[in-house]
């Protein structure tokens, strides 16, 4: 297996800042980001433009060459409502480093999220759910069948189809947590590749707790396959868990300074 | 090897018919690989992907059985490409080549006289490669017979029907390989082959024409194969071997999934070191039978041993006998110096006490074929296994002097052993072993 | 179905680290596959051969090494001679005298020699310590001084001298440094690493990951050397690309199948065969498993191994 692979999620239109520098296509607090994230361990860098209804295109375009162009490539998740805008944003990707992902795509309105990805050779997050909070754990494996025959019959390779088992809030759900591990060893089994808004996990919990909680998540969910999260790759404390447990799982060779690398 | 869900679904007609019960290709696919349900409920598969699916539950690789009796050997089974994966099940073999030209009783004795033991193994040659070069079948049949004698398992490198023919008459009890199957005879050779009950070597030019033969002949029902890679050139054959095994292993292409013969002499012909060279390659990278022009003893000690350490299973700690070994023709006037039966631990320790040049008696217990440290902390290497070997083996009788020199790393054990071993003088030798030249010196 | 071969190149490559200068520079690494897998990509610079030479001498070496250098008596002569080999890619001066359980000659001697041997050959040249570390933390410190320009190898920073040699060799006087741990992959990451942040460039990196003579533990030798270049190529491990390079003559005529003279052991046969045939086995063993240079001793196992390497590319 390859190593745990980091999307890092802090390029998101949420962001006042990002929201803005966005809006007036400025490139510094954008490559400021990208380079934390990069610095602290992140392999992918989701580029979250929002809905971008009118410029959509323009933007991701402007985006995806940007980043790619100042650091040396790196591949992208583009994560936006507005399919032409991923088209045109891969239109321009340069594929070095890896495929560009597509997020996201679900069992239910975003299935053509899926038919987008064949067609441009990208991977796909597929998430197991047509927009409600999936019931049982065989609801999740009936929706990754779904999607994973619908791309396999589009040609695509099973390992280009990123699982997302749906991450959900601790505080409140408990009792799904256990479910969520479960789909993710069913994925694993089948050998598909898997990934997700870890922490989601945490929502709504003191700041101070988010790192812990988060970081047990990570290694349960390392612990039974998953291959990659979406996450905040600036949390010391949740990637030295994931770096901990890609020696563990014999994802990489150890060293000393193993934290270091 | 059990196939996973998607595997079966890329084998399935994908045409959602549901008339195997389930609503979708998928669904049932994944039902199978479960095993809920079983794939003949699809009305629709085709032959190929039954016999495909058949296929891969079987193991990747075969194992081919070959000689007789005590010379029984096995070949293939392997189920990764690097050792350090599992484990390497089975070993190379080697076979030396003789044709109508050579002196035969010559080469065989030479060939027989390289036979000694290594760390419990039996070092020879296996095998003898017997090529026919158009002597006629009867005189072939006198070289294998001669060839037979030797006890030696034989692979009878020759693809004409009338002397492989004769040559099996002669030896086909002892179960040699008759490696002579081509993509234009192979029909012939494998009902000879099939006929003595013995395996089929198999070569052809391109891998492709290879692939080809093989697939006719498990159409026919021989798998009882090993592939030749021929003797194109060194690079052709290294390109075979590897390409064969990584086919079978890696990609799980069955119709690959058998042993091999690299004909080392007659791709480095009167080149003996190119000879070893390769050889050493080989072990490593995919040859199941290795044919030399000869196997001298240099080549021998050298390649055997490669062969010992790369077969080894990393469970299983490599041993030596528990006794005295005297060094630099020590007697019974000479020190004494011990260590654990790890083969490691006591090759290096007896290289150098041999480089030393001084006289001592190597006195290895049994430690369970641990090194020095592990063995002491798992109480097999103590004052008391010290004390119990040498009333066990009788040191005291054997051994007039009484001085002995434990390994530096175990200095921690001098009190306990002078109270154990009242009449021995106890010495605390080096914690490496490349201190050892100097400290013997020094000591004499 | 037909068989269709197709090539499976990782896109990971191995550093390419480049030694001596002008015309007889050599390339090592490079490539991105395992070791003579031409059918997955070329290899762009086939394995090398370096001749080891003591500053000792000959005088205790088989007759066919002894021939070889016939009646030079300085250790110049010697490397021009080594130089001259066929199938010798490189020369590797062994300072042994700097021993202080030996002759224990000064630095500066030592450091003077290496210099009027660089200055004698334009092959490329490696220089090995005398297995002190200390002594070692600063001959090859002087040395790496004196040879400046000359893009000598350094063999070797280990875990206990790395600072001294890896800030000079590596850093100030450009040479490249081999960095050498006994056989453990974990350290041979780790130190590759430690001489990462002490500012050494990746790309002046050579490993010595330690070897064993076939026979003698030698299983310890393949599987790191398999594992290493699976990590390397396999998992992108930076830590891990670089090319690798084998002392084999230094072991192997240390064992008993190469010292044991032929009248202890009449059934072995000739002495010198059989220190050919271990020196050949073992580097053939370790350029099958992932080496880039390996360093032999006897003229006839120069040729065969040389000759080899051409044969598989």
């Amino acid at each position: 297996m390859g190593r745990f692979i980091i999307i890092g999620e802090r390029i998101h239109c949420i962001s006042p800042v990002i929201r803005e520098a966005m809006n007036t296509m400025n490139p510094e607090p954008i490559l400021a980001r990208a380079k934390e994230q990069l610095d602290a361990g992140a392999t992918y860098i989701d580029v979250n433009i929002g809905p971008a209804e009118s410029n959509g295109p323009e933007l991701m375009t402007w985006a995806v060459k940007l980043l790619q162009e100042n650091f040396n490539n790196v591949p992208l998740a583009l994560d936006t409502a507005n399919k032409a805008a991923i088209e045109a944003g891969i239109a321009v990707y340069n594929r070095d480093k890896g495929k560009p992902i597509v997020n996201s795509a679900d069992a239910g309105d975003r299935l053509s999220y899926v038919d987008l990805a064949a067609a441009n050779d990208a991977i796909v997050i597929a998430l197991c759910s047509k927009g409600a909070v999936p019931g049982s754990l065989d609801e999740i494996m009936g929706f990754c069948q779904e999607l994973l025959e619908h791309g396999m019959m589009l040609g695509m390779e099973p390992t280009d189809m990123w699982f997302d088992p749906l991450f959900l809030v601790a505080k409140g759900m408990q009792d799904k947590q256990q479910q969520i591990l479960d789909a993710i060893k069913g994925f694993a089994e089948m050998g598909l590749n898997s990934t997700g808004g870890l922490s989601n996990v945490s929502n709504g919990m003191p700041k101070e707790l988010r790192p812990i909680m988060d970081s047990a998540m990570l290694a349960m969910s390392m612990a039974n396959g998953l291959t990659s999260a979406i996450v905040n790759p600036c949390d010391r404390r949740l990637i030295e868990t994931m770096k901990s447990c890609d020696i563990l799982k014999d994802n990489y060779m150890y060293a000393d300074s193993y934290l270091d690398l | 090897m059990a196939l996973t869900g998607i595997q079966i679904f890329k084998l399935t007609p994908k045409k959602n018919c549901k008339e195997c019960g389930s609503p979708t290709c998928m669904a049932f696919s994944m039902k199978v690989a479960q095993g809920a349900v079983t794939i003949d409920k699809c009305p629709h598969m085709s032959e190929e992907a039954l016999a495909q699916l058949s296929e891969a539950t079987a193991p990747p690789m075969k194992t081919i059985t070959i000689g007789a009796g005590d010379e029984e050997h096995k070949l293939g089974g392997e189920t990764v490409l690097f050792r350090h994966e599992k484990t390497l099940v089975s070993k190379n073999l080697y076979a030396v080549n003789l044709t109508a030209a050579d002196d035969a009783d010559a080469k065989l004795a030479a060939m027989t006289k390289v036979d000694y033991d290594r760390i419990g193994e039996r070092m020879y040659v296996e095998l003898v490669n017997v090529k026919y070069t158009g002597e006629g079948a009867d005189a072939y049949a006198a070289l294998v017979q001669k060839a037979a004698a030797t006890g030696r398992t034989l692979v009878l490198e020759c693809a004409d029907a009338d002397a492989a023919k004769a040559a099996l008459a002669v030896c086909k009890d002892k179960g040699p390989v008759l490696n002579g199957a081509n993509p234009s005879n192979y029909e012939a050779m494998s009902a000879i082959a099939t006929e003595a009950g013995v395996a089929l070597g198999v070569t052809a030019d391109t891998l492709e024409a290879l692939y080809d033969t093989v697939a006719a002949l498990e159409k026919a029902g021989n798998k009882n194969l090993v592939l030749d890679v021929g003797t194109a050139s060194i690079k052709d054959a290294f390109s075979k071997a590897v390409l064969i095994r990584r086919a079978a292993l890696k990609d799980e292409d069955r119709t690959f999934g058998y042993p091999s013969i690299v004909n080392i002499g007659a791709i480095a012909a009167g080149k003996p070191e190119l000879q070893a060279a390769l050889a050493a390659v080989f072990t490593l990278k995919y040859g199941s039978i290795l044919v030399m022009e000869d196997m001298s003893y240099a080549q021998a000690l050298a390649l055997y041993g490669l062969r010992q350490n790369i077969y080894t299973d990393p469970q299983k700690p490599m041993k030596v006998e528990p006794g005295i070994y005297p060094i630099n023709g020590a007697d019974e006037n000479s020190v004494c110096v011990t260590t654990v039966d790890f083969a490691l631990t006591y090759f290096v320790v007896s290289g150098e006490l041999e480089r030393s040049g001084v006289p001592c008696n190597l006195l290895i217990s049994d430690a369970g074929g641990m090194s020095v440290l592990t063995a002491w902390a798992a109480g097999k290497l103590s004052a008391g296994t010290i004390a119990k070997f040498i009333e066990e083996h009788e040191i005291a009788n054997k051994i007039k002097n009484r001085t002995l020199i434990i390994p530096g790393k175990v200095a921690v054990l001098k009190g306990e052993m002078e109270a154990k071993l009242p009449d021995w003088n106890i010495v605390v030798g080096t914690t490496e072993a490349v201190q050892l030249v100097k400290f013997m010196k020094d000591y004499k | 179905m037909p068989f269709k071969l197709t090539p499976q190149p990782f896109k990971a490559a191995i550093k390419e680290v480049e030694v001596g200068c002008g015309a007889k520079a050599i390339k090592l690494g490079g490539e991105k596959t395992f070791p003579f897998y031409s059918f997955d990509a070329e290899m762009p610079n086939a394995p090398k051969v370096g001749v080891e030479i003591s500053d000792l001498g000959f005088e205790n070496e088989v007759a066919g090494i002894k021939d070889f250098y016939g009646d030079v008596t300085n250790v110049v002569e010697m490397a021009k001679k080594a130089a001259a080999m066929e199938g010798a890619d490189f020369v590797v001066l062994r300072l042994e005298s700097a021993d202080p359980n030996g002759v224990n000659k000064s630095v500066d001697e030592c450091a003077e020699l290496a210099k009027a041997v660089a200055d004698a050959i334009d092959a490329p040249l490696a220089i090995m310590g005398c297995k002190n570390d200390e002594k070692d933390g600063e001959l090859l410190v002087k040395v790496s001084e004196v040879l400046e320009g000359k893009n000598a190898m350094i063999l070797s920073a280990k875990e206990a001298n790395y600072k001294t040699i890896g800030a000079s060799a590596g850093m100030a006087y450009g040479q490249k440094v081999g960095a050498e741990s006994a056989v453990d992959i974990n350290l041979a990451k780790q130190l590759n690493v430690l001489l990462t942040q002490l500012g050494v460039k990746g790309e002046t990196v050579v490993m010595n990951l330690g070897t064993a003579a076939a026979g003698y533990g030698y299983e310890y030798v393949a599987s790191t050397l398999d594992r290493t270049k699976a990590a390397a190529l396999g998992q992108n491990d930076d830590m891990l690309q670089m090319p690798i390079i084998t002392p084999i003559s230094t072991e192997t005529y240390g064992v008993k199948e190469a010292i044991a003279s032929e009248d202890d052991m009449p059934e072995w046969g000739s002495q010198e065969t059989r220190a050919i045939d271990m020196e050949v086995v073992t580097a053939a063993a370790c350029l099958a498993s992932g080496s880039n240079a390996v360093i032999l001793r006897h003229p006839a196992s120069v040729a065969t191994v040389s000759t080899m390497i051409k044969e598989l590319m």
